[in-house]
């Protein structure tokens, strides 16, 4: 799944906004043709920055498709932050960023 | 670029203000540059663009400066605004979701319509080659073209939109509309069996709307009254809250603090004026200088 990320420093502060591309589906929706489509759903997203973890969210069928997040941490330009994410179905997302 | 017919037309609309400008003594001959001023269009072949050239590292900074407070950092459009990515084969669902990927067939009208009408509130305020290094980045927002890409005149017409083949002419007949001028049917007992009313909220088009959202502001330790909060967010939190073409966001107290020192009267005068990307009462010169000072006043609360 694809992971999109900016990172932006100010006085130290880095703030992050990230996106994830995910159809989020809470396995209550039916197709056209009236059948359940199947529950799939982000279960954990998380970003860490020099080894430590700055953002931990855990995640299930009450988030909307292509969830947006932004959350921020102390840091500098140039530093590398690292995001994963998981779902129920076992598919994971991986992405680097580099703080600007 | 060359253009029979549009040539011809503009000749004809010259010679025709040429003979009323000596009739009437109305009006001047448009100029060369005038006309150039009005011929901005693009076409799907790339005709029309000027030179110049734009990367998609150049377009991200611009874009996040000038549009991602309505359109969202990564295109996912911020409240109501419109989307600009996504939307991928959805356009048979029951909601289709239409953006500049999703749904439109050429590269060119992106350039077109954001060299045309974007900044929603400064059109035409953006220079050639920001125009195309937007557009870029718009375009890999989209997943269209890879980071590095750098856009120009020549590679526009090249770039294939997924919807591409997703239009076609439609050719059935015009409905004949005839007049009705004897017996025609009482108005009376035409009945409208569909209206938006209720499925659009149109509430945000009247200037105390908020969208039909009960929200309300904290207002902790503030001493404007609800009418100045509200006129507040209605007329100045668009561009103060988000920080819009550089205005400065309420709440950042470093920012006014540099602006406090000028003294309150100036403060109140570029308020009321207009200065740089500020313009007189932010646009709302229906209202009172007391109530724009007022919200000033709550602005400056907010922010020391
Ligand atoms: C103040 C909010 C605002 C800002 C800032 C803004 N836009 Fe817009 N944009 C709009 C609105 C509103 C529309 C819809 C206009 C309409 O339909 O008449 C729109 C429409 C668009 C569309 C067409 C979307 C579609 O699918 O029909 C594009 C493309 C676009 N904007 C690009 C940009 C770019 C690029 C920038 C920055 C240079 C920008 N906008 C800045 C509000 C904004
Ligand atoms: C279209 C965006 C926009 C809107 C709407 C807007 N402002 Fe501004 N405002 C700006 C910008 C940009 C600046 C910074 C101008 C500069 O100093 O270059 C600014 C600056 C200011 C300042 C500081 C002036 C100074 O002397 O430093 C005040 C006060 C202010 N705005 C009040 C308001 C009020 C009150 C409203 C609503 C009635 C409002 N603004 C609506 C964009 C806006």
């Amino acid at each position: 799944m694809k992971i999109k990320i900016k990172a932006k420093e100010k006085d130290g502060i880095v703030k992050v906004k990230m996106l994830v591309k995910h159809p989020m589906e809470n396995g209550r929706r039916k197709d056209a043709q009236g059948e359940l489509i199947k529950v799939h759903h982000l279960t954990e997203v998380k970003a860490e920055h020099e080894g430590n973890v700055v953002f931990h969210g855990e995640f299930g069928m009450a988030v909307s498709k292509n969830p947006f997040m932004a959350f921020a941490f102390k840091g500098a330009k140039g530093d590398k932050l690292s995001v994963s994410s998981v779902d129920n179905q076992g598919l994971t997302g991986q992405a680097d960023v580099i703080v600007k | 670029m060359f253009n029979w017919r549009k040539v011809t037309g503009w000749l004809l609309l010259v010679l025709s203000t040429a003979a009323i400008a000596e009739q009437y003594n109305l009006g001047k001959p448009a100029s060369e540059k005038v006309i150039a001023g009005w011929d901005i269009d693009v076409r799907p072949d790339g005709l029309g663009l000027p030179k110049g050239s734009g990367s998609v590292e150049e377009g991200e900074a611009l874009y996040d400066q000038k549009c991602a407070n309505c359109h969202g950092s990564f295109g996912e459009g911020e409240g109501r605004w419109p989307k600009l990515a996504g939307g991928e084969d959805t356009l048979r669902d029951e909601r289709p979701e239409k953006t500049v990927g999703s749904y439109w067939p050429y590269a060119s009208t992106l350039w077109d319509y954001i060299h045309r009408a974007m900044p929603f509130n400064a059109p035409q305020s953006l220079a050639t080659d920001e125009v195309y290094a937007i557009t870029a980045y718009v375009l890999n927002l989209n997943e269209l073209v890879d980071g590095e890409f750098v856009l120009t005149q020549d590679n526009l017409a090249t770039i294939e939109m997924p919807n591409k083949n997703g239009f076609y002419v439609d050719n059935r007949p015009d409905v004949a509309n005839p007049r009705c001028m004897k017996n025609c049917k009482d108005p009376e007992s035409i009945k409208v069996i569909a209206t938006i009313a209720g499925i659009t909220p149109t509430d945000h088009f009247k200037h105390d709307g908020n969208d039909g959202v009960a929200y309300q502001e904290s207002a902790v330790g503030v001493t404007a009254t609800p009418e100045v909060v509200k006129t507040y967010q209605n007329a100045c939190k668009m561009c103060h809250d988000t920080g819009l073409n550089d205005a400065p966001k309420t709440g950042d107290v470093a920012a006014w603090q540099k602006r406090l020192n000028q003294g309150k009267p100036a403060i109140y005068n570029n308020a009321l004026k207009g200065i740089n990307g500020m313009p007189a009462k932010g646009g709302r010169t229906d209202l009172s200088d007391e109530m724009v000072k007022s919200i000033v006043d709550y602005m400056l609360e907010l922010s020391e």
